[in-house]
């Protein structure tokens, strides 16, 4: 069995002129959850775009279980992605969805339909199954994504803000589900503005900031490597994406008008 | 606030409306995470879109109008009936014709107009309800302001132009604009009867797929009807003129049916000498009910749109769910069963997908009168090809809906060409049926449309693979990014044309053994197109 589930290597990501994810190199390993983080625009997206497929990168090596992206089928086949926007096919119903997602996937029909009826419960979603997905929420439509992403049982979970939208229950459920998919061996990442949610689920946290990883370890890893930040993964967070100075003042500027 | 305030708010809603109806048909998921120029040359597209969409209605009117009416200058008797009956057919061809233009022009738009969540935006803003409304009625009238306007001067200044009365010609203003309330009240309603029973519907039955796919074939009758109207103008006209002249005493009946009643007005009117009592009398008084009927028309404009300003019209469509059985296929089957899913509930893929088999129809009626033979055929084949081809680029453009998530899945190029390839080729062999269900129809000989038309098969299955071949090169890595017609015409004048010449090279080959030797003709033509169907699939075949 592979040791990584994921290897980056020199990621360059550029639009036009504009470098998005500059030199990005980490690895994911299997029974990990890795938590991405990082400021509004530092890159996460993009990288998970790259992981995923969805983006060809301008240099560098990505490799899912040993298997470079390039080689899409085989690459793909062993991910399960929900995206940041998720965008579906608005005029298909979830059915229409699944249905779609699973003959892409070649899954046998007994097996998809027993994941899918505990998927559907558990994010109660059943009620909607024959329902566009245009007339649905945009808790809905995340639920519908979730869905669609775990049918295939895949060894990788790639989730870009997959807790966006979600009710409690299903935040729940998710959370739980991530934790246990990578106690039975597979891996997952993650990105999330949530501090305290990648504080609680993630055994490793990398921050990129400006397309450059900045930081990388355990959150305890972490809390030694930077001064002075000895509090919660947000203190961490702040001082290290150099985003901390000067909120006090803000804040206090705000409250005075 | 302000009529002028409102009006500028409503310049930038109606741009939202019409940037949603090409965005709908564009790569929606897919625009650069940070291409700026890409959208703005999408809400640019869209603009133009709109702006060309007016203008062409705009320039139908008045051509329709020209049409109808200038043949008439100086002339006391037209196509061998009288004047009067003349303008009485030129009046309502005119009045059926703007209602055609308008609602199939607006059709579109105003389908987003129902459908966008207009008030979701509106309603927060320091607007009141009725000022909410007022904005929404004006993007209405915006989105037809030059049509309808053309409408109204055409009609009044060809019938002067003719002679005709100033009473007449106030009349004829009055007209204009119950057609033109008829027209938006129409479009209002077909909209929202798309939106709600098949855009927004669900389901899963096979029987709802085929009622959506027959609600879409009545959405697009004012296109074939524009399409007629155009072509058969004179005929129309002629044909109309007869036909009131034939009536004679029962024209009465006529005379009460909207348009006819504002013609017979409007040219009895100008010559009272020629009129009978009863009829001029009924015509007076239909035409005053229908002024009635536009002004509940009109209300019943405004209060829809309220509802949609007050986000009342959006209402989700909630199917009862008995079970979450999915039936997965094989990855090619599962691409065309999503596509006809897709097409099933959107217009501007449905109209491709049924065009070529309604064109068949136009071409058979209009190839009728000629002899049966090598001429006709590659010219109904032709037509066929030339619309069938343009299925593919658009296929693949069902891709781009969500090519953000769909880029993920494990597809291969060579599946998702076979897919479009195999569904492009069903369309076309439906193009090929109805041909034969009208042969048998009209008891016409169409043996040799019919026997080209089957091994013609094999040259647009080549065509569209290689059509395919080409857009999944240039555009696998950019998402499906491949956008609308209008946004990219020079990208599918790419595409169409090496797909035209390979659709054609069959029959211009056997042309060539029609001038040398004859009995070659159909060997030349099948040899060609299946050279071309094993040379596409070899291609294809390697493309991974």
């Amino acid at each position: 069995m592979q040791d990584f589930a994921v290897r980056v290597e020199g990621l360059v990501v550029s639009y036009g002129t504009f470098v998005a994810v500059d030199g990005l190199s980490f690895n994911v390993k299997n029974n990990e959850v890795y938590g991405l983080l990082g400021p509004n625009g530092a890159g996460k997206t993009t990288t998970l775009k790259v992981l995923v497929g969805v983006l060809e990168p301008r240099a560098g090596k990505v490799e899912i279980y040993d298997t470079p992206i390039s080689n899409e089928v085989a690459a793909k086949s062993q991910i399960g992605y929900v995206p940041e926007e998720v965008v579906l096919f608005d005029s298909l119903t979830p059915r229409e969805f699944f249905e779609f997602t699973a003959s892409l996937r070649r899954l046998e029909a007994g097996a998809a339909n027993s994941r899918l009826e505990k998927l559907a419960s558990a994010f109660d979603i059943t009620r909607y199954f024959d329902t566009p997905v245009a007339a649905l929420s945009m808790g809905n439509k995340q639920k519908v994504a979730i869905v669609a992403a775990l049918l295939h049982e895949p060894r990788l979970l790639i989730l870009d803000e997959p807790l966006i939208g979600l009710d409690a229950r299903s935040s729940k459920i998710l959370k739980e589900l991530i934790v246990f998919h990578a106690k039975k061996g597979g891996a997952v990442i993650f990105s999330t503005h949530i501090m305290e949610v990648a504080e609680k689920l993630c055994t490793k946290v990398g921050i990129i900031s400006k397309g450059k990883l900045i930081g990388e370890g355990t959150v305890d890893e972490l809390r030694k490597l930077v001064k002075g930040a000895e509090g919660s993964l947000e203190d961490i967070f702040l001082k290290v994406t150099e985003q901390e100075t000067g909120i006090q003042e803000l804040i206090r500027a705000l409250e005075e008008e | 606030m302000k009529f002028r305030e409102l009006w500028r708010v409503s310049s930038t809603v109606t741009k939202e409306v019409s940037f949603q109806s090409v965005f709908s048909t564009r790569a929606g998921s897919s625009l650069p995470r940070r291409g700026s120029t890409g959208v703005a040359q999408l809400v640019r597209n869209a603009k133009y879109n709109m702006w060309i969409s007016k203008v062409l209605t705009t320039i139908f009117i008045c051509a329709f109008g020209f049409v109808m009416f200038i043949p008439q200058l100086g002339q006391t008797v037209f196509l061998g009936t009288s004047k009067e009956f003349t303008i009485i057919a030129s009046v309502s061809t005119f009045l059926a014709a703007v209602l055609f233009f308008i609602v199939f022009m607006g059709l579109q738009v105003a389908t987003s107009l129902v459908s966008s969540k207009i008030a979701d935006t509106l309603s927060p803003l320091p607007l009141s309800k009725k000022e909410v409304s007022n904005v929404i009625f004006l993007c209405l009238i915006r989105i037809f302001d030059l049509p309808l306007l053309a409408a109204l001067v055409v009609l009044p200044t060809a019938y002067l132009m003719i002679g005709g009365s100033i009473a007449g010609g106030s009349i004829s203003v009055v007209a204009t604009i119950v057609t033109e309330i008829f027209a938006l009240a129409l479009t209002i309603g077909l909209a929202r009867f798309f939106y709600s029973k098949v855009a927004g519907g669900g389901g899963r039955s096979k029987w709802k797929t085929v009622t959506r796919f027959l609600f879409m074939l009545v959405w697009m009758v004012p296109a074939f009807g524009t399409y007629f109207v155009i072509n058969f103008a004179e005929v129309i006209l002629k044909s109309f003129a007869s036909f009131t002249q034939v009536l004679g005493p029962s024209m009465e009946l006529l005379v009460l049916v909207f348009p006819f009643s504002f013609g017979f007005l409007v040219s009895y009117v100008s010559n009272l000498q020629a009129a009978s009592i009863p009829t001029l009398a009924l015509s007076t008084m239909s035409s005053v009910l229908y002024v009635v009927f536009a002004f509940y028309c009109f209300r019943w404009v405004t209060t829809t749109l309220r509802r949609i300003g007050t986000g009342r019209i959006v209402g989700a469509v909630r199917e009862t769910v008995k079970d979450t059985i999915i039936r997965p296929r094989r990855p090619w089957l599962g691409i065309i069963r999503k596509d006809l899913a897709i097409a099933s509930r959107s217009p501007s893929y449905a109209v491709l997908f049924l065009l070529p088999a309604l064109q068949v129809a136009v071409l058979a009626v209009s190839f009728s009168s000629f002899e049966a033979g090598f001429v006709v055929t590659t010219g109904v084949l032709t037509g066929i090809s030339m619309t069938t081809l343009v299925l593919p680029p658009t296929m693949f453009s069902i891709e781009g809906l969500a090519s953000s998530y769909t880029r993920s899945l494990p597809l291969r190029k060579r599946t998702l060409i076979l897919a479009k390839t195999l569904l492009a080729v069903f369309i076309y062999s439906l193009s090929v049926i109805a041909l034969l269900a009208i042969a048998l129809f009209v008891k016409r000989d169409f043996t040799s449309e019919i026997l080209f038309g089957a091994l013609y098969l094999f040259s647009i299955a080549a065509a569209s693979m290689l059509e395919l071949t080409i857009l999944a090169r240039k555009f696998w890595k950019e998402g499906f990014a491949l956008g609308n017609v209008y946004a990219r015409l020079s990208t599918f004048m790419l595409i169409l044309v090496p797909g035209y010449a390979l659709a054609w090279a069959p029959m211009i080959a056997a042309f060539v053994a029609y001038v040398l030797a004859e009995s070659f003709v159909l060997p030349v033509f099948l040899g060609v197109a299946l050279a071309e169907f094993i040379a596409m699939s070899l291609i294809v075949y390697r493309q991974g």
